[in-house]
């Protein structure tokens, strides 16, 4: 049986640098990890905690290689595997630069839902994981809490619990099974008149500090240097806090993403606000599903629907 | 300029408005003949010209609903006609897409209508217009996103006064 360690050491030698988590300042956060010294593969850890998508990392930030560079390790969650398929496609990353390890993924914890969940209050000094539970140590004792009840919202919907895209997996955990209806969230929404969905988004909006986690956060949001939201030429976006500017980002981001989204939900998680803003993407990617039968981050050679058309089709 | 406009189209302040973005090669000459022939149109239409379909960003839609424009029209030239080959079919998706989106912000999606006209069918112009424009008058005004908005058109009015 491998564990994370004895195969991040196995690909070691192909590999310039590992893209990993380790633990944080919070035993409940883990915070991403570049590892590029092989003693220090030992502070690697997975665990349901490692909720950060770490494929953004990729065309941001090592967009070109150096000179004689190796491959680039990379962990990757389900999830995680979709948005590096989307990138690989959309030929912002180049395949051959990386060396995908698989991770099964359980499900990732969120830790707010961990904090309402609790009876107890001391800080939190361990967490440790078992089949199907979660086992909280503080100065009040040992807490255990069952693992469905502190997953995420966008693991509960999780439809690629299973990497879609690697070079080894490490077989350590079994994957979430696949929810009967992943997009019950969006439908409750339709559900409602249009008014009340108008009044929904407009105070969902409101308490939007237009702070761009959530686009910083996207592993596809990729021109960053020449975003919109901050361009003044055109100017699509004013400075003002109305919720009418707010909600003009929000669409950007939204639009900008249709078809392409892999929904990892990172947009969500990191939202200060705790804004449902995955709801958005959620809807573009069930839209690209209806129309074009199209599942973004599935497949590294298909093209995304927006970028490509069917002259074939007739009608409007 | 403007108040001799709006009484020379007898039009107030208030009245609705549709936003129109027409490709230059078919559905801008398709308005131009249906004005050259002088079919009779309600004046609702105000007409901005875009080269191409492809070149709508669906952005372009949504910021003009948003800002409390009461209807967004978009057409161009048939599939398989464009000037540029294929603008059209681009268009066609994301068009289709922010269409399916539009009534999960909560706006209205009969407000957003996009249709290919060419440019020697004024006739069908005629009927576009008028068919979008009644429906747009039995919509009534569009609150766009309430007061919160400054956009060019209520707010602007309200403000000169």
């Amino acid at each position: 049986m491998n564990t994370l360690k004895t195969l991040v050491e196995s690909i070691w030698d192909q590999v310039d640098m590992v893209l990993g988590w380790h633990p944080g300042y919070d035993p409940l956060r883990p915070v991403p990890a570049f590892v590029r010294d092989r003693k220090d593969i030992a502070s690697l850890i997975w665990n349901p905690l490692c909720a950060p998508n770490l494929s953004v990392y990729l065309a941001k930030s090592f967009k070109t290689p150096a000179h004689g560079e190796k491959k680039i390790g990379i962990l990757a969650k389900g999830c995680d595997s979709r948005s590096l398929t989307a990138l690989i496609q959309e030929g912002l990353v180049d395949r051959h630069r990386l060396l995908i390890i698989g991770l099964p993924c359980p499900g990732t914890v969120d830790p707010e839902a961990v904090k309402s969940a609790r009876t107890q209050s001391g800080p939190i000094t361990g967490v440790s994981f078992g089949d199907g539970w979660v086992e909280l140590m503080c100065s009040d004792g040992v807490e255990r809490l069952p693992l469905d009840q502190v997953l995420a919202r966008r693991c509960q919907r999780c439809r690629h619990p299973h990497p879609v895209l690697y070079d080894v997996l490490l077989e350590d955990a079994m994957p979430r099974p696949v929810p009967k209806d992943p997009f019950a969230h969006v439908l409750a929404l339709e559900e409602q008149p249009l008014e009340a969905r108008r009044a929904f988004w407009l105070k969902e909006l409101e308490r939007c500090l237009r702070c761009y986690a959530c686009r910083n956060a996207c592993p596809l949001c990729v021109c960053q240097d020449q975003c919109l939201a901050e361009s003044r030429t055109p100017k699509w976006v004013t400075q003002k806090d109305t919720v009418a500017d707010k909600f003009l980002f929000h669409m950007i981001h939204t639009l900008h993403l249709a078809g392409r989204c892999t929904e990892c939900g990172e947009c969500e998680r990191v939202c200060p606000m705790k804004i449902p803003i995955g709801l958005l993407k959620e809807k573009t990617a069930q839209i690209a599903m209806e129309l074009w039968n199209y599942e973004s981050g599935t497949d590294p050679v298909a093209r995304p629907p927006l970028l490509s058309y069917d002259a074939s089709v007739t009608g409007l | 300029m403007r108040n001799e406009a709006l009484t020379l189209t007898n039009q107030s302040k208030s009245s609705l408005r549709i936003i129109g973005f027409l490709c230059n090669w078919c559905s801008y000459g398709g308005a131009d003949t249906a004005g050259v022939c002088r079919f009779r149109q309600p004046p609702l239409l105000r007409i901005i010209r875009i080269p191409c379909t492809g070149r709508l960003d669906p952005m372009f839609v949504v910021k003009a609903l948003v800002q409390g424009a009461d209807g967004v029209l978009v057409s161009g030239c048939h599939p398989k006609d464009c000037h540029y080959a294929v603008g059209n079919f681009y268009a066609r998706r994301r068009l289709e897409l922010v269409g399916r989106f539009l009534p999960f912000i909560g706006i209205d999606p009969r407000r957003f209508r996009y249709t290919w006209v060419s440019a020697s069918e004024g006739q069908r112009w005629q009927q576009v217009v008028t068919e979008f424009s009644a429906l747009i008058t039995e919509l009534g005004a569009n609150p766009g996103l309430g007061d919160h908005v400054e956009g060019f058109f209520r707010k602007e009015s309200s403000r000169q006064t």
